[in-house]
């Protein structure tokens, strides 16, 4: 039958794709772990056989710095995914259901700017906004606030600035998963809890927010994934200490050349996001699996 | 009894607008300064001045570095977005096995974090005795920018009528020409999309090219990464910086604009998808992570 063979031609276009991410994406990866067990080396005179060192070293190194590091960035990570997912919801809310002629405006106008140049945004901010003489302290100044020539110290090249700058970038974006749940609730439930008497905060708290947690959870995952390797805030807005696992790693294939020890890091940072991603992959569920998922809606 | 009161509405209000107007701050600060006849971006503004435009236009190696950007951009936009064709294509055939793996393997440039692949293109690139090139830039690009138009262009496809496809098989059209006469003018709208996402995706990429742009051909993030560090030529950087962000500002209104343009006209051919504006397409990528 004509339309069988159609099906098998099909498939084919599926090849050079998947060639282009299993020799781009999976050839690194594969390098990466040669290099992390000393299989691999650029460094001269290292033998190259099969060795655990670096991974030892940094698994169980008594005061290992870059665990140390490790661990400083997956707790702002989290306060960056918390943070950002708790105030995107009332964004994402305001736009369902009280900007409801606009909302497709709106949300236009609230995601606008994730689609313009991160780095200079990040310029934006430890260049003329958070730095000594810059725009925030010049304000204070001039309120009243801050004496004169004196600036807030925290302001930049701190832990304030790094939150600061992650949540201001992930915000747009996260308000998008809460947005979609929420538009596509069937408000009848809503209606139904207030006729048969609840108050509108207890129809949110016992109807609303429980039916909005897939879209709540998506969020949340949508900034714990790339936060997880951010590298490029610190370089700008980050002191010494603010620096994140992501630049341990940078540094490793720099500055000071030691691409097996880096690739062990750049390995321990794509299995942190591997783990995460079998956690709350669940909750992130696109319509490419299902496809009756689309006629559904 | 409506789902929010009037106080809630009002508080909500207030608070959207407080962040819209926390996330045009930093993009309208740029603006501003760059045109600042002052050498350094710093309150109050006394005199205005479009020289640093002037300035920034004749530095070739800026200028140059936009332009290798956008290259790369345009070429990514293209590559990926014909990936994504294909790799639609073959996913939404019937019976087709090992579907999930397949899905699997070609999201997998979401979650893999830039820096690692970045690190790991290196060595790759090392491995095969290749030097670092704007051209392993390009490819880098490709790989995360893919898993992008697949989400865009994929769920697209689905919503197709298959009986638009049959109807020009059974009226003569051969695979080919019912793909090009059909599915392809249906799908172009998503495919604009697909192209621009791709398009700054790569155009912003800022961690596979700072380790594989070689010296003196860094892209655009590179160079302003560079640049920054430099005081000299901070006003120079914002001023070209006030471009791209009114540039991309407009694209994204133009886009959205175009798209819902689109969407009406070729409203009668589809069944689904009929009114979704292109945000919902940036939700399902924020879904598919």
């Amino acid at each position: 039958m004509p339309s069988r063979r159609l099906r098998v031609g099909r498939g084919a276009f599926l090849i050079p794709p998947l060639a282009v991410v299993l020799l781009l994406l999976l050839g690194p990866v594969v390098l990466l772990a040669l290099y992390s067990l000393d299989l691999l080396t650029n460094i001269p005179g290292t033998p190259t056989a099969l060795s655990g060192d670096n991974w030892n070293d940094f698994l169980t190194g008594p005061g290992n710095p870059f665990r140390g590091r490790f661990l400083y960035s997956m707790v702002v990570t989290l306060l960056v995914s918390v943070g950002t997912t708790v105030a995107a919801y009332p964004l994402a809310y305001y736009l369902a259901f009280v900007a409801r002629r606009l909302r497709y405006t709106l949300l236009l106008l609230l995601i606008a700017p994730f689609f313009t140049s991160y780095l200079l945004r990040l310029v934006a901010f430890s260049d003329v906004l958070l730095n000594d003489n810059g725009v925030v302290n010049q304000v204070l100044w001039a309120l009243h606030l801050l004496p004169r020539d004196t600036a807030v110290s925290w302001l930049l090249y701190s832990n304030f600035s790094i939150f600061l700058v992650l949540f201001y970038s992930w915000i747009p974006f996260v308000s998008l998963p809460i947005f979609a749940v929420l538009e596509n609730m069937d408000r009848r439930l809503i209606e139904a809890a207030t006729d048969l008497g609840a108050s509108r905060l207890s129809a949110f708290w016992r109807v609303t927010f429980p039916l909005s947690l897939p879209g709540v959870i998506a969020a949340f995952v949508f900034v714990l994934i790339p936060t997880t390797g951010e590298f490029i805030a610190p370089l700008y807005v980050g002191g010494p200490s603010n620096q994140l696992f992501g630049n341990e790693i940078q540094s490793f294939f720099s500055s000071s050349p030691n691409w097996n020890y880096g690739a062990v890091l750049a390995i321990a940072l794509i299995s942190v996001v591997l783990v995460l991603m079998l956690i709350f992959g669940r909750y992130l569920n696109t319509d490419l699996r299902e496809p009756a998922t689309e006629a559904a809606r | 009894m409506t789902i929010v009161n009037r106080f809630t509405s009002a508080v909500l209000t207030v608070y959207f607008w407080a962040f819209i107007g926390f996330l045009f701050a930093p993009l309208a600060v740029i603006i501003v300064f760059a045109f600042n006849q002052s050498a350094v971006p710093v309150l109050p503004i006394n005199a205005l001045s479009t020289r640093w435009f002037q300035r920034a236009f004749d530095d070739t190696e800026l200028t140059g570095a936009v332009l290798r950007s956008a290259e790369i951009g345009a070429a990514t936009g293209l590559f990926a977005t014909a990936l994504g064709i294909m790799a639609s294509l073959g996913l939404s055939a019937h019976r087709l096995r090992l579907r999930a793996v397949f899905v699997a393997i070609l999201l997998l440039p979401l979650v893999v974090p830039y820096i690692s692949l970045a690190v790991g293109l290196l060595l790759l690139l090392n491995q095969l005795g290749l030097e670092i090139s704007l051209g392993g830039v390009f490819l880098g690009h490709v790989v995360i920018a893919l898993p992008f138009s697949i989400l865009v262009v994929l769920p697209r496809l689905r919503s197709l009528d298959p009986a638009l496809i049959e109807a020009a098989r059974d009226l003569g059209a051969g695979q080919i020409s019912a793909f090009n006469l059909v599915t392809l003018p249906l799908l172009l709208p998503s495919l604009v999309s697909s192209f621009l996402i791709c398009f700054v995706t790569s155009f912003d990429e800022f961690a596979i090219a700072s380790f594989l742009a070689p010296p003196g051909l860094p892209t655009y993030p590179v160079f302003l990464y560079s640049g920054s560090r430099t005081p000299g030529l901070l006003p120079e950087l914002i001023a070209i910086g006030s471009l791209i962000i009114v540039g991309s500002l407009a694209i994204v209104v133009l886009a959205e604009g175009g798209r819902r343009w689109a969407e009406r006209r070729l409203q009668g051919a589809t069944v689904a998808a009929a009114d979704e504006p292109a945000a919902e397409d940036v939700g399902r990528l924020a879904a598919g992570a």
